[in-house]
């Protein structure tokens, strides 16, 4: 009787030690790292965070991931590669986060990645640069077209929409636009496209005229222009204006960022501009205009009424995405937030992801979620009060 | 290179170049009177430019424009003067202490993240009183033409204020030799806070003027502070017909380099002059060479 009573003890403790971890973790909150820039050089990282901050909300009123509730934890890296490295040791060794969210800035991201990989820490970044290989981040996926995509892109849209047979770079010099500078190269020379000059600008150069004046003194029929901030494509967009040069522009990604430009000199500025657009946030007359985009903005505006109308929202949705596919990668795994598992059900899954962005995909050899199918060409000024944009083939 | 295209760099490069000169004789007046490089006259300079984004309409109005220009200059008037106070208090009257590279640094930090805090990351922009100019076919903002007529401005009220004004004289016998001007009976410390003061006068009004081609944001004062450091370095530190004259070639030459080189290289080849009036004239091209110590 002594030995059946020992052995059904035994067997009750035993269980009770398996269980516990798992009571255990449910009670705990899943903590997220965000990685953005609120100070330092760098003009997204208010938006980035409020992004964030409106998911997490979102999330945890309504039950949180898995049932468990949301602990969001910001890593300023103030666009600096040294502070971020600080800043991921935190989060991964004091902190101790489950997952994470950015950083933006490709030099930035890579110098977190190893990080975040030898934790098996799964991060949605929202960088570009190719150098992001699955190699370098098995457990990160971005939520930015790579650089080769918007550079093939760029240089389609020229060819097709502008008829162009000669063509000028102009960009930032950021580590994405120096990656995407050398595979337009590449896409130019393939298609038998003369390249006639490039030129670079450091961020938040006001006056780009000097730049531009020797651009045009090599008569391209179009400008490649890859900007990162709207600041910048303002800036480019004023100095063209100056210089009464109304040369075609095959914008990237960040020259749809209009509300600057459209601000400082109007929709005159974006004369025979076009520049590529996540889909989610275009349409066409015919189509309707897209509703998940309208309920994000409105959601922004009420949670930040104060300075909503100064956010970027199709950068925004970006980061508001990324924590709703975590969540969904998590829920998917049966709450299991490790880095292998969150990643392969990412690589499996992306493309039933019912976001703000739709057309997402993944694969082993790629990360980059946002691909030509999730990109349009848009006419930048006609951004609307949602920052949704129509579509320059409607 | 067209007569349009030179026309383009020169006007554009004098226009930068008056903000440097600027920046530059601010430096001076403080630095003059007290031995103290202001390291947050960058801050300060964008700080001039986000009063004028909250308090100029968007459409032109003279008599706005004027009453605000007068306000932000006394604002930065008593604002700088305070900082001053701050600066001061620690080195009592020695300036052989330099506490004041903080004071000044920490400044210009403070200022830079409470603009970040209240007005965001993205640039203010803000409009110009004055349509732009057409200089052979091509628009250029008439800032340009503000800012150099300012610094003509500014440039001959600080020397007639130096010559001709009790209070400019006593600066002037304080940066020849504190000790004696002290004994004379001059209230240094006083004359030191004008000259704060009066730095923050002329930054107010640079930044002010120059708002509508001054790039606006949080982060952007250091890059200003160090033009307009390097361009007095060039011309010779205490020197205003240096800051002048250094302000303009560091102007030119920067606009040049974009246009012949990229815009990449702007500040290596600025950094380049810099390195070669140092290395032939380590004073600087007006500074005077001081005596040794022994």
């Amino acid at each position: 009787m002594k030995l059946t009573r020992r052995i059904f003890a035994a067997l009750v403790a035993t269980a009770m030690g398996a269980v516990a971890p798992a009571l255990a973790q449910s009670d705990e909150p899943i903590k997220l790292g965000a990685f953005v820039p609120v100070t330092g050089a760098g003009a997204l990282g208010e938006a980035s965070l409020v992004a964030v901050e409106l998911a997490v909300k979102q999330i945890n009123e309504a039950g949180g991931i898995a049932g468990r509730q949301v602990q969001m934890t910001v890593a300023d890296y103030q666009t600096d590669p040294t502070i971020g490295v600080g800043e991921a040791n935190r989060l991964v060794h004091q902190v101790g986060i489950d997952m994470a969210v950015g950083p933006t800035y490709s030099q930035v991201t890579l110098a977190v990645l190893p990080l975040l990989s030898a934790a098996q820490i799964p991060s949605i970044n929202v960088s570009g640069s190719s150098t992001i290989t699955p190699a370098a981040g098995p457990y990160s996926f971005s939520m930015l077209p790579n650089a080769e995509t918007q550079a093939r892109a760029m240089v389609d849209n020229a060819a097709s929409q502008f008829g162009a047979k000669k063509v000028a770079i102009f960009s930032d010099n950021g580590a994405q636009a120096k990656t995407a500078v050398a595979e337009i190269q590449k896409v130019l020379e393939e298609k038998g496209i003369e390249l006639t000059g490039i030129q670079e600008y450091n961020y938040n150069s006001k006056d780009l005229t000097p730049q531009l004046l020797a651009l045009r003194s090599g008569e391209p029929d179009a400008i490649l222009l890859f900007t990162s901030t709207g600041d910048d494509t303002a800036n480019v967009l004023l100095s063209r204006a100056q210089l009464n040069w109304d040369v075609n522009i095959s914008g990237s990604y960040g020259v749809s960022l209009a509300t600057q430009a459209l601000a400082a000199g109007g929709p005159e500025l974006f004369k025979n501009v076009i520049a590529l657009n996540y889909a989610g946030f275009t349409y066409c007359k015919a189509d309707g205009k897209p509703q998940k985009a309208i309920d994000l903005v409105e959601a922004v505006r009420a949670y930040k009424p104060g300075s909503a109308d100064r956010y970027p929202m199709n950068f925004l949705a970006l980061f508001y995405d990324s924590v709703f596919i975590l969540k969904a990668a998590v829920e998917g795994n049966g709450g299991d937030t490790s880095g292998p598992a969150v990643a392969k059900w990412i690589v499996e899954n992306i493309s039933s992801f019912d976001g703000v962005n739709k057309g997402l995909a993944a694969s082993a050899e790629s990360h980059f979620l946002v691909g030509p199918e999730a990109l349009s060409v848009v006419k930048p000024d006609t951004i609307d009060e949602y920052g949704i944009q129509e579509r320059a083939g409607c | 290179m067209s007569i349009d295209e030179l026309a383009l760099i020169l006007v554009r490069g004098l226009g930068q170049g008056a903000i440097y000169a600027l920046i530059g004789m601010s430096f001076n007046i403080v630095v003059n009177s007290s031995g103290i490089l202001n390291f947050a006259n960058g801050a300060l300079l964008v700080l001039a430019g986000v009063l004028a984004y909250f308090i100029l309409p968007a459409t032109p109005d003279w008599t706005i424009w004027i009453l605000a220009a007068v306000g932000i200059a006394a604002c930065l008037f008593v604002f700088v003067s305070l900082q001053g106070v701050l600066t001061l208090f620690p080195l009592k009257s020695s300036v052989e202490q330099h506490s004041w590279l903080i004071t000044t640094m920490a400044i210009s930090v403070i200022l830079s993240a409470g603009i970040h805090l209240y007005g965001g990351s993205l640039a203010f922009r803000v409009p110009s009183i004055l349509p732009p100019v057409s200089v052979f076919g091509l628009s250029t903002p008439s800032a340009y033409f503000l800012l150099m007529a300012l610094a003509v401005f500014w440039f001959v009220v600080i020397r007639w204020f130096h010559q001709k004004t009790f209070t400019g004289l006593a600066m002037s016998a304080i940066a020849q030799d504190l000790d004696a001007a002290k004994v004379a009976g001059i209230s240094v410390k006083r004359i030191q806070l004008v000259a704060f003061g009066i730095s923050g006068l002329v930054l107010a009004t640079t930044g002010f003027v120059g708002a509508p081609v001054i790039n606006i944001s949080a982060d952007t004062g250091i890059g200003y502070l160090l033009s307009g450091f390097t361009a007095l370095v060039i011309g010779g530190l205490g020197s205003n017909l240096g800051a002048m004259v250094g302000g303009a070639l560091v102007g030119v030459i920067s606009m040049f380099a974009a246009y012949r080189f990229g815009g990449i290289y702007q500040d290596t080849v600025t950094m380049g002059l810099l390195i070669a009036v140092l290395m032939l004239r380590p004073e600087g091209i007006f500074g005077l060479a001081a005596a040794r110590k022994v």
